[in-house]
């Protein structure tokens, strides 16, 4: 695909080296996000979904490595290789991390700093990457403000961050997140730790100002609902690897890997009349010692031989589509090997 | 057709390098349930107390502490029993002896022998230390684990007591203890447990007071618990490190309380020895004899130390968060 | 079909004084107001509402770790706010807790083994020498294994914890469990297993369930009636699909409106009806109608009374604007 991408990730590699050895967090993840799209990244905890986010915003935790990949974001490369030392990497991570890309996060009291107004939080990284005066930079906060739907701002902005409610400071955060126009927003369980009612009214806003502000949202979430009244495609993750990824259409109604297909049918869709639920068996793998082959080889109802033995290529199904998984080798023998390679 | 399967397994790396398209029938048959790892557990089984001890073990000051005391406890017994000299036995023609094969540490200005009289002297200051700690883990945590689990008014009027037992100075208690029972090793272990189980206490409770809100003692008291068995064996178990670390750091507070006492001469009655008296002894040969002084006074410091050691290296070992 | 409720709670309250110093003005936080409810053999009743609506407080005051306020709880017939001793370690063997939290609610000091074993010592069920026994039976059913008995609690995953605790409540063959969020903590294949676990053993066993959870699609997947609270308030019960696919009171519209449904084209092109403002203090509320100041149908009428739960074909709904 030649069209334009905002980010493009590929082979991405993480590990963590702890007491206990090395934890092999993300393995090999190639992804991409185009301008103005909301893309999902599904996956269990463990799966990887956040740590490879993190890798790419230049935030991982210090026993953490990212050991392989490369990550263009608007066509610059910003992974750790392309920079001439540490130093260097973390200004640009900086200077990109305030301007161009933003996150969001699952609980909003860690990111807000309880002893500052709401108004010093907004306007300190305004007047860090523009040259606005601090009048104009504070009337800044408050079309934010405004934007994001908190009432009466004029009064609001002088207040601490206890004194707004959950659902008020995801609010000021996702304030903050859009102060200086990203072209990418990244959105880890943003509604995770909201009740119903204010996640309806969260994930509205998300939807709206993607649309309005033109940047790109990628959703980490664990909620399937979340994922398919927000986003337009979608990224299936476990066990360290990407299994399958598409439109949020091909995903949900034609879903290729067995775990996709068992994540799906171990929710119920309240619209529909009720049928068993069919979980998954087992556990996630143990990351310390990943299975060589496929991630889910054990859990999966047809697992192969194969299966144990090596991890499956990625196989397109459409254009957006693809999957990593034998059993489509399996199929194509099956009709005769039509196609070879 | 097995062999195929086992013949990749031993070797996936031939595998890898095949064309997808290349690989055997055989491997795309369905995988026997008994090849997957089903439910795993992580790690080896390991009880919070080996664990710890694994950690404890890689500090090496600690092991350096924990081996110091042991050997100056097997002294302490030992030493007294097979020297042919005793605590109390003089020998006028030997005073002020220097360091000799038949005194390793000399003798004094009755012409003792010092190594015997420390080690006599060791005898008591670490069982004042040993027990004062004993002591003060029971009933600190006995009071203290009973405030913080009961709470509301009872445990506001028994808080209040401690706080007032923990106001009056110490000496004072020594003082009027000595006064009353007479100056021995009993009066000076019960002065220095007066005022000490407070602080344990005072531990416990608040230790007690968070953990009888998690779920795990809900849960006991839903299944119908008694409240000494939830006290004891959900909450206090629970708390477990800091007591124990609390219980290690009290040692050399008493055995330096009990020093202190026996230097300023309120304490065990001569001739008995204690690391104190010895020292105090001690002082006025000071200029002329200062070897008769650096014995004692070396055998506070490092039992001291190793005890802190053991102390520093247990927090860490049974606190993983502090690390 | 039994003849009457198992568990019958009525006109229950639980507040907590919350007052911080002696010279403050009195601060009550209604947790649990004037709620009444059955719950009958072998049923599972589904309770949902938004975080402090008062779901968890209800839950743990028909357990008794919270003093119930005022009401009474009668479990056949039997009230059971007074008792005490025996009677209540009697109380304790039929009616169970699962906790949310599979993390804290297992004693970490524990054996997998001592913990699902100490319900059997504490109310001696069988022969000392049977127990075991029993353990590893319990630990077949809710899909550990033999050789698990000896491991510690925090060796395993969320939703293995969340089976241990499972196998502790049932050593005491309970006739009703309160499951408190049971599945809320854990991740989306996980939730599943424990769901089917928790309805295998219903069906085995027969066991009522009070299900206290905030996930609407997972709590009518299992509920047989639904109870929806407002800030310590019971607003609508009736059976699942009535409370689903017709709810009465605006409240519950509200709220089903606003769960994300896993299908994007119905996801998508769904209708939400967005509250307004967000949830109040339960710290003294004034009177009438918890739900008035977001309810976008309020009437004066709702500023002054609280509606009661009135019973409309088979579903009760607590609201003065429906008509009968």
């Amino acid at each position: 695909m030649a069209e334009n991408k905002l980010l493009e990730v590929k082979n991405l590699t993480v590990n963590f080296h702890t007491e206990q050895g090395t934890v092999y967090a993300v393995r090999d993840v190639s992804f991409d996000v185009a301008p103005g799209e909301i893309l999902g990244l599904v996956g269990e905890s463990g799966s990887g979904k956040s740590v490879s986010m993190y890798a790419i915003m230049g935030l991982l935790a210090q026993n953490g490595r990212v050991e392989a990949g490369q990550v263009l974001f608007d066509g610059q490369d910003i992974s750790r290789a392309a920079f001439p030392n540490e130093k260097s990497y973390l200004r640009t991570m900086r200077q990109l991390r305030g301007k161009d890309m933003a996150m969001i996060f699952q609980d909003p009291m860690t990111f807000l700093n309880p002893v500052l107004t709401i108004e010093r939080q907004l306007i300190e990284p305004i007047l860090n990457h523009t040259r606005l005066t601090r009048a104009e930079a504070k009337a800044r906060a408050l079309e934010l403000m405004r934007q994001v739907g908190i009432p009466s701002p004029e009064k609001r902005i002088r207040q601490y961050p206890h004194e707004f409610s959950g659902g008020m400071r995801q609010r000021i955060i996702i304030a903050i997140a859009l102060a200086n126009r990203p072209k990418l927003i990244i959105a880890d369980e943003p509604t995770t730790a909201l009740d119903v009612t204010i996640q309806a009214q969260i994930l509205e806003l998300l939807k709206e100002l993607t649309r309005t502000t033109g940047a790109s949202t990628i959703m980490i979430t664990h909620d399937l609902g979340v994922v398919a009244s927000m986003c337009d495609r979608v990224n299936i993750m476990y066990g360290g690897k990407l299994v399958e990824t598409g439109t949020d259409r091909e995903i949900y109604y034609q879903p290729n890997h067995p775990y996709t297909m068992g994540l799906l049918s171990c929710v119920n869709n309240p619209e529909e009349e009720d049928r068993p639920l069919e979980p998954i068996p087992g556990s996630p793998p143990d990351l310390l010692k990943p299975p060589r082959g496929c991630p889910f080889v054990n859990r999966c109802e047809q697992a192969m031989k194969v299966c144990k033995l090596r991890m499956p290529e990625y196989e397109n199904l459409s254009p957006t589509h693809l999957s990593a998984c034998w059993l489509n080798e399996k199929r194509r023998r099956e009709r005769g090997g039509e196609r070879n390679g | 057709m097995e062999d195929t399967y086992r013949k990749y397994l031993a070797d996936p790396g031939a595998l890898d390098a095949l064309d997808p398209s290349e690989i055997p029938d055989q491997l795309f048959e369905k995988l026997d349930d008994s090849e997957k790892d089903s439910e795993f557990v992580a790690m080896a089984s390991k009880t919070y107390f080996q664990d710890a001890w694994c950690r404890f073990r890689r500090n090496k000051m600690a092991l350096i502490g924990l081996i110091f005391i042991a050997v100056m406890i097997l002294a302490a017994i030992v030493i007294p029993i097979l020297s042919p000299y005793t605590y109390d036995g003089q020998d006028m023609l030997l005073r002020n002896a220097p360091s000799s094969w038949a005194h390793p540490f000399g003798t004094d200005k009755f012409g003792r022998d010092i190594l015997v009289r420390c080690m006599y002297g060791a005898r008591i200051s670490l069982s004042v230390g040993f027990a004062a700690a004993l002591l003060n883990l029971v009933i600190g945590v006995v009071y203290g684990g009973i405030c913080g689990f009961i709470g509301g008014q009872f445990d506001l009027v028994l808080m209040r007591i401690v706080d007032i037992l923990y106001s009056v100075p110490t000496l004072l208690y020594v003082i009027l203890i000595m006064l009353v029972f007479g100056a021995n090793i009993f009066s000076v272990l019960l002065a220095i447990c007066v005022s000490s189980w407070v602080g344990m206490a005072r531990q416990v409770r608040a230790q007690v007071l968070s953990l009888k809100e998690q779920e795990f003692a809900q849960a006991a008291y839903v299944i119908g618990a008694s409240k000494p068995r939830i006290l004891f064996k959900h909450l206090v178990v629970n708390c477990m490190g800091p007591i124990i670390v609390n219980t290690t750091l009290m040692v050399p507070d008493a055995i330096f309380t009990e020093a202190f006492l026996a230097f300023v001469g309120i304490g065990i009655s001569i001739p008995m020895a204690s690391w104190g008296t010895m020292a105090n002894d001690a002082r006025s040969l000071l200029m002329s004899y200062p070897m008769q002084m650096v014995w004692p006074v070396a055998a506070i410091c490092l039992t001291m130390l190793s005890l802190h050691f053991i102390g520093d290296g247990l927090s860490e070992a049974l606190d993983p968060r502090k690390r | 079909m039994a003849d009457r409720p198992y568990i019958s709670i009525q006109h229950l309250k639980t507040y907590f004084d919350v007052t911080r110093s002696l010279f403050e003005k009195r601060q009550i936080v209604k947790a649990v107001d004037d709620v009444s409810l059955d719950i009958w053999p072998g049923e599972t009743l589904g309770l949902v509402g938004e975080s402090g609506c008062g779901k968890s407080s209800l839950g743990r005051t028909i357990v008794m770790i919270n003093k119930p306020t005022a009401g009474r709880i009668l479990v056949e017939g039997e009230d059971v706010t007074a008792l005490r001793g025996e009677a209540l370690k009697r109380f304790r063997r039929d009616v169970q807790m699962i906790f949310q939290d599979p993390y804290a609610s297992l004693n970490p000091r524990m054996t997998v083994g001592e913990i699902i074993r100490e319900p059997m010592d504490i109310h001696s069920i069988s022969e000392p020498d049977a127990r075991d026994a029993r353990v590893v039976e319990l630990l077949r059913i809710v899909g550990l294994k033999p050789d698990h008995i000896r491991r510690y609690p925090h060796e395993f995953s969320g939703g293995q914890r969340q089976r241990i605790s499972i196998a502790r409540t049932l050593a005491l063959n309970p006739r009703f469990i309160i499951c408190d969020e049971p599945i809320s903590a854990l991740d989306v294949s996980i939730q599943a297993q424990i769901i089917n676990l928790l309805k295998n053993v219903q069906r085995e066993m027969g066991i009522a369930y009070l299900f206290i959870a905030h996930d609407i699609g997972m709590v009518k997947h299992i509920s047989d009636r639904i109870g929806v609270m407002y800030l310590g308030h019971l607003v609508e019960l009736g059976s699942s699909d009535d409370v689903y696919f017709k709810p009465l009171h605006p409240y519950t519209r509200a709220l089903l409106s606003a769960i994300p449904i896993p299908d994007p084209v119905a996801g998508k092109a769904r209708r939400r009806t967005m509250l307004q403002g967000e949830l109040p203090t339960p710290l003294n509320p004034p009177p009438g109608c918890p739900f008035r100041q977001r309810c976008p149908q309020a009437t004066a009428r709702c500023g002054e009374t609280m509606p009661e739960l009135r019973e409309i074909q088979g579903h009760w709904v607590a609201c003065h604007n429906i008509e009968r």
